[in-house]
This record gives structure tokens, sequence and C-alpha cells, in this order.
């Protein structure tokens, strides 16, 4: 589903994310770990196809995103890790608005912004607007922003911030769910018991190298991943 | 009193934030550069507005020298709170109950009257400056007009302090009703663009009518005087008051300084529930309705329509033109007559000549519609949203031109066949004073658009910001006027040999070359620079 094949950004003479390769199947939840500033939004605004980059190529579902970025874009769903949605929208209007540009026919929509909004609790809450929205709340419309168009790829960074316990819950099942449905998911986290609960396969990013990457037996093994994580990261 | 001293610090600093520091990107200014500001914001405050009050006041000095100087004084001192109060309202409702640092400081060990203390100094300080920026040319056009005792004095320079008081009583009271009015109003912006609009026009229609109003009470002054004693004694006790009566001050004082008290009062007890009041109104309630669903080009062209509506900035800085080709097609079908009879007749311009000079204004005014160019600024934070959309650069960069040919095409259109109607030109003249405003429309959103494509300010947090204070803006009012007064001096030089219609053929051409040029840079190199933001 998703290539990444020898990614290489560099911002001036800094090279942000140096020869990154990674392999995302259809069904798997890939995890993206690493430390602030290790390369990990970078990586993630370049799948989405908000970053221009260097070197290497980024394939979604086998067509790549420097060469076909429209084709990628609408097999995507791209969750920011602060949902700077537009504040002078309602919800349902900022749903209706991505639904619209994802060519989702009224019926369907309808019936997910349903499904989807009760499941977060916000159905009551789609016609104010976003402005006067809590942070959690951005964060749950960008998520059902980002399911209401069944994409192939759901790329999030740093999806939990923000959200209560229950709505991390849900939002868990729906991930786990939507890749058993074929579909899959690369998201950054900083929370490491999340990741490796959740994920099929994780990839550890320092500095802008990867360092570790592959299931979650391979690069944990016997021990935790936080004390894999912190190992690592002392250890270069 | 190092709480208060340190309270009141914060306070100045605040208020004084945009002297010192860039708003556009919020870096500290240079000694230099903080310098220059206050020095412009003095000339501005000093130099302009005290100049025009200061001809203001020696324009009612007959008053003084006719022994009517409380009627001086009662004006001067009238306009003084009208300015202080416009000057502070806003601080105050920003300030008193929109004040960001409201929890913070109510967290702190700090007594409520200390805080409130200090907010209502920043208050009073805002109110002062206005206030005084008429009094003070009203005093010194006093001193210099009037036989002159130190009882005069005394209760003249008393009567400021009054005032600077009763401004911020009224700048208190009118805040809170600001604030009321702000949490409860369902349509804000467009309740703001409606007032905003009625304030200039009253602005501009007392601008224009002062000499008059000024002449016919200096004319009337007598029977102004015994109709405002018999009718509103008190304001002529006022005036009195300013003038030097020891009695009427006192009464003056004693209710300014009772109402101050009353106000301060009612302020302390509700301090913390205004301050801490939810900014939310009346919360709407989402039913499912059956939508419609919408071509990619129609999604982004209402959320463009969408953003320009929510925000009275963006409509009253760049969209008056738009009002204008209304009002100025309804004023020249209603003096059509007068077009016909004064100039295409009896001056012998000829309605073909006479639809130049129309066409000429009409672009002047099309012109002052500036949409396209804050549009990329605007989305600031929100740039990623288009960027990850499965849409291309030339669709978004399309759907803000659309919102600026919409807004600007169809009121000129108008305006262009009551410029038809009025002057009844030949028909290929006639057809050209339509289409030339039509295609400067375009060449504007273009030339809009692209200035803030190479100059994009993405990182501001007041929209203000990307909206007011954009060179962007200023090139493409002042560039479309400068174009449209050089094409104007250039077929004045030449009209004699050069035909109405061979002249507005050229500027139509020169429009579409240019316009042409413009748009294929925005749709291949412009969107390439969109899609590296």
């Amino acid at each position: 589903m998703l290539k990444i094949i020898n990614y290489t950004k560099t911002y001036g003479d800094k090279k942000a994310v140096n020869d990154l390769s990674l392999h995302i199947a259809p069904g798997e939840i890939y995890g993206f770990i690493g430390h602030n500033g290790a390369g990990k939004t970078t990586t993630l605004k370049a799948i989405a196809g908000i970053l221009q980059f260097d070197e290497g190529d980024i394939l979604v579902d086998g067509e790549s995103v420097k060469k076909n970025p429209l084709v990628c874009k609408s097999k995507i769903a791209y969750i920011p890790d602060n949902p700077d949605l537009y504040e002078f929208m309602s919800g349902i209007k900022y749903l209706n608005f991505i639904a619209d540009i994802f060519g989702v026919d009224a019926d369907k929509r309808q019936e997910r912004i349903r499904k989807y909004a009760d499941l977060f609790e916000i159905t009551g809450d789609l016609a104010q607007p976003i402005s006067a929205y809590s942070h959690g709340m951005k964060q749950k419309l960008a998520i059902v922003s980002a399911w209401v168009h069944e994409p192939k790829l759901i790329i999030m960074d740093e999806p939990f911030v923000g959200l209560d316990p229950k709505a991390s819950h849900l939002l868990k099942g729906m991930m786990r769910e939507f890749c058993d449905n074929g579909g899959a998911i690369f998201f950054s986290t900083h929370v490491l018991e999340v990741a490796e609960k959740l994920c099929d396969k994780v990839a550890i990013i320092k500095k802008g190298e990867l360092i570790k990457a592959g299931t979650m037996d391979e690069v944990k093994g016997d021990t935790s991943l936080e004390e894999v994580f912190l190992e690592l990261e002392e250890a270069k | 009193m190092i709480m208060l001293k340190a309270l009141f610090k914060k306070q100045m600093l605040e208020l004084n934030q945009g002297f010192f520091q860039d708003r556009k990107n919020g870096t500290v200014r240079s000694k230099a550069g903080a310098f220059v500001s206050i020095f412009l914001f003095a000339v501005l405050m000093i130099g302009v507005i005290g100049g025009i009050f200061l001809y203001l006041s020696n324009s009612l000095s007959v008053l003084i020298t006719a022994g009517m100087s409380w009627m001086y004084f009662l004006i001067m001192g009238l306009i003084s709170i009208a300015l202080g109060i416009f000057g502070s309202v806003f601080n105050t409702y920003a300030s008193l109950y929109q004040a960001k640092d409201n929890d913070l400081l109510l967290a702190l060990p700090i007594p409520v009257r200390y805080i409130l203390t200090v907010r209502l100094a920043g208050v009073y300080i805002m109110g002062l400056m206005y206030s005084m920026v008429v009094f003070i040319p009203a005093l010194i056009v006093y001193y210099m007009k009037a036989e002159l005792d130190a009882g005069k004095i005394i209760c003249s320079l008393w009567f400021a302090l009054l005032i600077s008081l009763f401004v911020l009583v009224l700048s208190c009271v009118l805040g809170w009703v600001v604030a009321k009015i702000s949490t409860k109003l369902k349509h804000k912006s467009l309740m703001t663009v409606v007032l905003s609009i009625g304030f200039m026009a009253a602005y501009y229609f007392v601008y224009f009518k002062a000499n008059e109003m000024i002449n016919n009470l200096i004319a009337n002054a007598l029977q102004t005087e015994i109709s405002i004693k018999n009718k509103a004694y008190f304001l002529y006790a006022t005036g009195q008051a300013a003038a030097g009566d020891v009695l009427f001050i006192c009464i003056v004082t004693v209710v300014v300084f009772l109402i101050l008290a009353l106000t301060v009062w009612a302020m302390s007890r509700s301090f913390i529930a205004i301050a801490t009041a939810s900014d939310v109104s009346d919360k709407k309630v989402y039913t499912e309705k059956r939508v419609k669903a919408r071509s990619v080009q129609e999604a982004l062209l209402a959320k463009e329509m969408g953003k320009f509506l929510s925000s009275p900035n963006y409509i009253l800085n760049c969209s008056l033109g738009t009002l204008f080709l209304i009002i100025a097609g309804a004023a020249l079908i209603i003096k059509g007559a007068w077009i016909r009879n004064m100039l295409i007749i009896k001056m012998g311009w000829g309605a073909d000549f006479t639809s130049v000079l129309i066409a000429g204004g009409i672009c002047a005014v099309v012109s002052m519609n500036d949409i396209t160019a804050p549009s990329i600024s605007l989305e600031g934070k929100n740039l990623w949203i288009g960027q990850s959309l499965p849409v291309t650069a030339v669709q978004i960069l399309k759907s803000k031109l659309n919102l600026h040919l919409l807004l600007t095409e169809i009121p000129a259109l108008f305006c262009g066949i009551c410029a038809y109607i009025a002057c009844r030109p030949s028909f290929m003249v006639g057809m050209l004073l339509i289409l030339v405003p039509m295609m400067y429309g375009l060449l504007c959103a273009a030339f809009g658009l692209m200035l803030n494509l190479k100059h994009p300010n993405l990182n501001w947090t007041n929209e203000v910001v990307a909206v007011k204070q954009s060179m962007n803006v200023l090139a493409v009012i002042l560039g479309g006027w400068i174009m449209i007064t050089v094409l104007g001096m250039g077929y004045m030089a030449v009209y004699e040999s050069t035909s109405p219609l061979t002249f507005l053929l050229i500027c139509f051409a020169l429009f579409t070359l240019l316009s042409a040029i413009i748009l294929r840079w925005l749709f291949t190199r412009g969107a390439k620079v969109f899609e590296k933001l």
C-alpha cells in the first residue's frame, strides 16, 4: 500500500530525513516512533503530498507521490498533529467540504457522518463553528473527516494527543477495523505502550536515519518497546 | 503596592506592545524601529488629528469672543467625549472582558480590585489620549482668545480631568454593552460590516457638512443658547462649568464622581463573573438535513466565500468596490439627465467622450476590490488542508480568482449598464464602456493573486496583518489607480487625434493582454509556487 524508497529531505544543508525506506502492506498498522525533531512529521507530510522532497520516491498503492500526486492524495487521508481546520466553517460544513472534494455521494456521506460523529459523540456539535471547538473536538472532527471518504491509506501524526480516554479507545478500534478491511495506517506516536499494543510493525527513526524497523516482535524481542527505544536512543 | 506597580507595568507593556513588537512576525523591533513607530504615532495624533481639532477650535473661537465660552466648551467637550469613547470602547471590550490573561491573573494571589484597577487604568489612558487630542487644542485656543483669570484656568483644566473620567465611565458601560451584544449576536460579521459602513457614511456626512453646521451654529448662536437653556439646562450648566462658573463646576464634579464611583462599584461586583464568562452564544444544535453533493470547484468556491463572509476585516478592506459599484450605478441612473444635459450637451463633451471618462471612473472603483491580494496569506495555518487534498493548485487558485470575479464583475456589469443608459453612447463605445471595466476587474484579480503568491505571509497571528498590513493589498490598489491615471493622462494628451472608440479598444486590448500573461503565469509557475509554500 505504501512504499517509501530511499526518501531524503533536506532543509538547506541539513538532512532532515536521510535515505529512508519502508514498506507498509495492506492490513498493517505501522507505528513510527522517534524523538522530537527526528523527522517523523517531515516524512508523514511528504507522504501526504504537502512537502516536496529531494531524493527517492514514495508510492501509494503503486502510484508515485511525485509523479501522480492527485491520484495518491485521493487514496490518502492525512490527520496532522495539530488539527488546524477551517475555523470559519461549522463542523458539518467542513465534513461536507471534504466529502465534496473526494466525490462522496450524498447518501454515503450522510450515513458515514452519522456513524462516526455519533461514535465520537460530536453529532450535537456539528452545527457549531469549529472556532468554538476544543482541541479534542477538532481532533475528533479531523478523524471523522478522514473516515468519511473511505481512503485506502491513513496517515496520522500523533493522533491520540488531545483525545479523551474513551475517544482514544474508539480510535484504536476504528484503526484495527480499518486495517482488517484491507486499509493501511502509518502513524507517529510518542505513546509507546499504545504503539506496542496496536501496531503490527514499527519503525524507529533517530536524527533522520531509520535505526530499526520490522514486526513488533522483531523490534522489541522479549523486552518492552520502551526499553528498546531508550536503548537505541542512547546507543548511537 | 509593589504588586500593583508590577501589574501596572504589565498593562502598559500590553498597551504599548505595538511600538516595540512587529505584529507581522512577533519579533522585537530595534530601538530605531520603536522610535520611528512612536514618532509616527505622535505625528498622527498631535500633528494630524490635533491639528484638525486646533483648526476646528479656531473656527469656533468666535463663540469665545462673543461671550459664549460655555457653548464653545460644550461643543468641544462633546466632540472630545465622542472621540475618547471611540478610541477606548473597543480597548475596554478587549482588555476588560476579553483579556487573554484574565484566568492567569485570577489564579494568582492578586486581589481582584487590583486587577480591575489596573485594567481600568489602561482604559483610562486610552480614553485620556483620544479625548485630550481634541480638548487640549480647544484649551490652547481658549487661552489665546479669552480674557483669563485664575478661576477660568483652574475650571477649564479641572473640566478636562472631568471629561477624561466621564469617558472612562462611558467606555466601561459601552464596553459592557458591546460584550453583551457580542455574546448574543448571531450574525456578527454581517452586523460588524453594516455598522462599520454606517459609521463611515455618518463620518463622511459630518465631514462634508461640518463647515455648514459650524456656520449655522455661529449664525444662530443666540437662538441656540435660548433653546439649550430652555430644553437642556444641564448642558448649559456643563458648558458654564468649564467657562469658570464655580457653582456649576462643583455640581458637575459631584455628578461625575458619583457616577464614576457607581460604575466602579458595579464593575467590582461583577468583574469575576464577566471576566470568566464563556463567549459562546446559544448553542446551535445540529439537525441532519439532506445535502447535495457539489463539484470540486463549487466546493472550493463555497469555502472561499465562507472565509470571506466570516471576516468583517476581509469584507471591509477588500470589497468596498462592490458596494461603491452598486451605488455608482444607481447614482448614474439618477443623475442620467444631468449627465446628458450638462456634460454631453452644455459642456459639449459628447456621449462617447463622456463614456470614456465614466469608464475610467468605474475602473478606479473596480480596483478598490482587492479580494485576491491577501487570499493566499489568509490560508495561514490551514494551508495543509488544500495541499493534502486531491485538488490541483490551479483549482485552488481558480477558486480564489472566482470569488474576486463573482463579487466584482456582477456589480461592474450593473454599473456599466447604468452608465450606458445614462450616457447613451454609440453601440460599440457602449459595449466597451461595459467590457473595459470588467476586463480591468479580471486584471486586478489576477495581479493581486500573483503578488500574494510571490509575497505570502502565512505566519500571522491576527488576520488583520494579512488583510490590512500587507504590501500586496496596497500595491494592488495603488497600482490600479496609477494605471488608470496614466492611461487617462495619456488619453488627454492624444484625445484630439484618437477617437473614444479607439482608446477604449486599446484599453481593452491592453487589459486582456496583461490579464492573459498573468493568468498564464498563475496557472503554470504560480501553481508550482503554491505547491511549494
